[in-house]
């Protein structure tokens, strides 16, 4: 072949490579270029936009539809909490049929991720933090109601006020109104609650069973504890007793990683998390003296709970010996009753007929039984206001606040509804496990909205894990160092009480 | 003779040789460097703004009451870890390995780097599987044969596990490198000294060690830098407990306080400002060993020359 032959001179064929490269260049940048247009600035210029593609269309034959994007991150960590993602796919799907029956020439594509385990809330958090610094956050961010302090505060996510208001009658009405205040941050609305759950303590009733217990007294069990007859030193009596018979190799199991259903063991002895008055969060001494005190008598005296339970691992040490029925109870969430049948851990009949479920106990006599929620929210971010997405994300996130489409994550992943109409839904009401906890979202508190409250956490939770591991790390000495800790890293933050 | 000072080298041809290594230093080494430093200076988290608050980060490491203990945990952990692993053991396994059977020694050489090529979560699993309290765990197992009672590894031997774990990925370093020095000694010398009746013992002590000084140096050096820095293995099996920061070293804590976050508040200037400090602690420590191992003499030319 004459181009690439040895007759060529070189000067020539330097000129000829030269001009391929720039003419595929220019070719190549032309149809990325294509390809990164900018999206449609918002809904309503889509409107506009779309008549003029449409009249176009008739002259020069069917055109490609403009399509907008949408990321959306969202995180179970629970796999069969997927339908938080899936909903937008659904949403997304109904409305782009609607715009294709109406001859409008613009489609709405989802793009994003639905996280699930080994990727903690941690990792998924400083992604988006990460992401957010590069400019490639999502537009709507899925994230724990307690960050949107922190969110808002940095200028990461816009508030909702307008949207929520000029929506309000087509479905906002309907959500369950002690949610609104998890989404709220100095007076305005920063996120829409997309579920909530209760934390029960479930129970095995075959242990109970073998221990004695007539089918009476198994059904009495929540109804004692909602009365705060049965207390948390009831449970280490109980989980004891049973482990000493041999019935269960491990008395309670709770959470193996960081997180917040241990605040609940606070909230039972008394423990207050958050002064709505002053906007700041509390340390209730004796509450805390109190709980580090059970947590160390569970591990070290009663030894209910493992020493590693803190840094054990979700299978071995928590799904595990409570489905197999080797730990008689279990602190744990709604969803995880969703996870066990997903996971095949459990079939409905087994878990109707073997587990229990009740609030968590009061501490002490005197005191009241309690839940913790956590309502997870969707954020619409700075990106997606920048972008002039923004109005289109609420729209998406308003067509999946619907009764039917939450409910089918609700009855999947087994969390509790947000809207009014969802209580009634034909789906919803066939849960009967969520009718059964729904009694306890009369006792829940949410932990706080403020920018700080992930280091309460850690530090919580640092010093938890310590009194768990080392017996010679006494109740006093975890108290005082808490409690320092506290003050050094929180300073004003929060409020010391008695 | 030939000095090496007395070449006579163009400036062009010296930077061209140089650029490359300068702008790989410099851009992986001194600016990372400088920016941590910047960043130590400020009150940086997930708002990534650069509130500069001045020294207050240093003055809170010194306030910190946590600081002396994680110190001194990192002292211990790259002392112990360096003395018996990465440099002892690894020293060790290349005398014996070069002075048996060249086949069995090869063979020793590559289980010995097992670890080293097993990925690390991967490998600390397998430990943390190997220590667990069911008397069916590897360690309890073996344990169960002299009809001694399962033991929590983790929790009532801490420091041996995190010891253990770095130290067999740290060895194989060292025993690749002294090996090679080693199979690097002439051969006539070696025979000189068995001719003039040395034994194996005096061929190690008298010759053998005195002239794998230089990668005895860069092993120890580099090893004790890369343990001051490492946390990876104490994150994945103790995580830094029992108890309150047990095994805690000073790396890991500014990785927890930077981004190991559940909560999702992140102390990047207080963490820069303790990978600072690290920094320092490492060319201390570097400075000490070149002065200990009389580095200067080491790049002397030599005295003699050897046609």
């Amino acid at each position: 072949m004459l181009f690439l032959s040895s007759q060529m001179s070189p000067k020539i064929l330097a000129a000829t490579l030269l001009i391929v490269g720039l003419v595929i260049g220019i070719a190549i940048g032309y149809f990325i270029g294509m390809g990164a247009a900018p999206a449609a600035p918002g809904a309503t210029a889509t409107v506009t936009e779309t008549t003029t593609v449409v009249t176009t269309t008739t002259v020069a034959g069917p055109a490609k539809p403009q399509t907008i994007t949408v990321e959306i991150w969202t995180i179970g960590p629970d796999p069969p909490s997927e339908y938080r993602f899936k909903n937008f796919e659904i949403a997304a799907d109904m409305l782009n049929s609607w715009l294709e029956a109406m001859g409008a020439n613009v489609r709405v594509e989802i793009k994003g991720e639905f996280y699930v385990r080994p990727v903690e809330w941690g990792e998924y958090k400083n992604k988006f933090y990460l992401a957010a610094k590069a400019g490639k956050e999502p537009h709507i961010y899925l994230t724990g109601h307690e960050d949107i302090g922190f969110l808002a505060e940095n200028g990461y996510i816009i508030p909702l006020d307008d949207f929520i208001k000029e929506y309000w009658d087509v479905v906002y009405y309907d959500v369950i109104p002690t949610l609104w205040d998890a989404v709220k941050y100095k007076g305005k609305i920063w996120g829409v609650p997309q579920d909530t759950e209760v934390r029960p303590l479930y129970f095995r009733k075959d242990a109970l069973r073998a221990l004695g217990w007539s089918e009476e007294e198994i059904e009495e069990f929540p109804k004692k504890i909602e009365a705060g007859e049965i207390t948390l030193y009831d449970i280490l009596e109980i989980a004891k007793e049973a482990k000493d018979k041999g019935l269960v190799k491990r008395g309670l199991v709770h959470r193996v990683k960081e997180g917040y259903d241990y605040f609940q063991f606070y909230l039972g002895f008394g423990g207050r998390l958050w002064d709505p008055e002053a906007g700041k969060m509390v340390f209730t001494k004796s509450a805390w003296k109190k709980t580090l005190q059970w947590f160390h008598d569970a591990v070290w005296k009663y030894e209910v709970i493992i020493p590693t339970q803190f840094s054990g691992d979700w299978d071995k040490d928590f799904h595990g010996p409570f489905t197999k029925g080797e730990a008689l109870f279990c602190s744990g969430g709604s969803w995880h009753k969703g996870e066990w049948i997903e996971k095949g851990l459990l079939s409905e009949d087994e878990f109707k007929k073997n587990i229990g479920f009740a609030l968590h106990p009061a501490g002490e006599p005197g005191k009241k039984p309690v839940t913790l929620s956590h309502p997870l929210v969707y954020t619409i971010t700075k990106r997606a206001e920048k972008e002039g997405l923004a109005k289109i994300c609420f729209m998406l996130i308003t067509l999946i606040t619907d009764p039917h489409l939450n409910s089918f994550h609700a009855i999947k992943s087994a969390h509790l509804a947000i809207l009014f109409s969802q209580i009634e839904d034909s789906r919803y009401t066939k849960d009967w496990f969520l009718h059964d906890v729904a009694y306890m979202l009369k006792y829940t508190t949410f932990i706080p909205n403020h920018p700080k409250w992930g280091d309460y956490s850690r530090i919580v939770f640092t010093i938890l894990k310590a009194v768990e591991t080392d017996k010679t790390f006494t109740p006093d000495k975890a108290f005082e160092t808490l409690l320092s800790e506290i003050q050094r890293t929180l300073g004003d933050a929060v409020i010391i009480e008695e | 003779m030939l000095r090496l000072s007395k070449i006579k080298t163009r400036p062009s041809a010296l930077w061209a040789f140089l650029i490359p290594s300068v702008v790989l230093i410099g851009l992986f080494f001194f600016v990372p460097v400088v920016l941590t430093f910047l960043i130590s200076l400020t009150s940086m988290d997930y708002s990534f703004r650069w509130d500069w608050i001045g020294l207050e980060n240093y003055v809170k490491i010194i306030t910190d009451p946590w600081a002396p203990k994680i110190l001194t945990n990192t002292f211990f952990y790259v002392g112990l870890t360096l003395s018996c692993f990465n440099v002892g053991l690894a020293l060790l396994l290349a005398i014996i390995t070069t002075h048996i059977n060249e086949k069995v020694g090869a063979a020793i050489r590559a289980i010995w780097l097992l670890p080293r090529i097993t990925p690390p979560a991967v490998y600390a699993l397998l430990w943390l599987w190997a220590t667990r309290r069911e008397s069916s765990s590897l360690f309890n197992w073996v344990l169960g044969f002299f009809g001694i009672e399962p033991i929590e590894w983790k929790l009532q031997y801490p420091w041996l596990i995190v010891i253990l774990v770095n130290g067999f990925v740290g060895a194989s370093f060292g025993m690749i490198i002294f090996t090679a020095a080693l199979k690097n000694i002439s051969r006539d010398v070696i025979w000189a000294a068995k001719v003039d009746g040395a034994s194996t013992l005096q061929i190690i002590r008298h010759i053998e060690l005195p002239l794998i000084k230089w990668p005895i140096l860069f092993v120890t050096t580099y090893q004790t830098l890369s343990l001051l820095t490492s946390f990876e293995y104490i994150l994945l099996t103790t995580g830094g407990g029992p108890g309150l920061y047990t095994t805690e070293v000073w790396a890991l804590y500014a990785y927890d306080l930077a981004f190991r976050q559940y909560g999702g508040i992140s102390y990047f200037g207080y963490g820069a400002s303790l990978a600072v400090f690290l920094v320092i602690i490492g060319i201390i420590a570097s400075v000490l060993y070149l002065k200990l191992f009389r580095f200067r003499e080491l790049m002397l030319e030599p005295k003699i020359e050897v046609r």
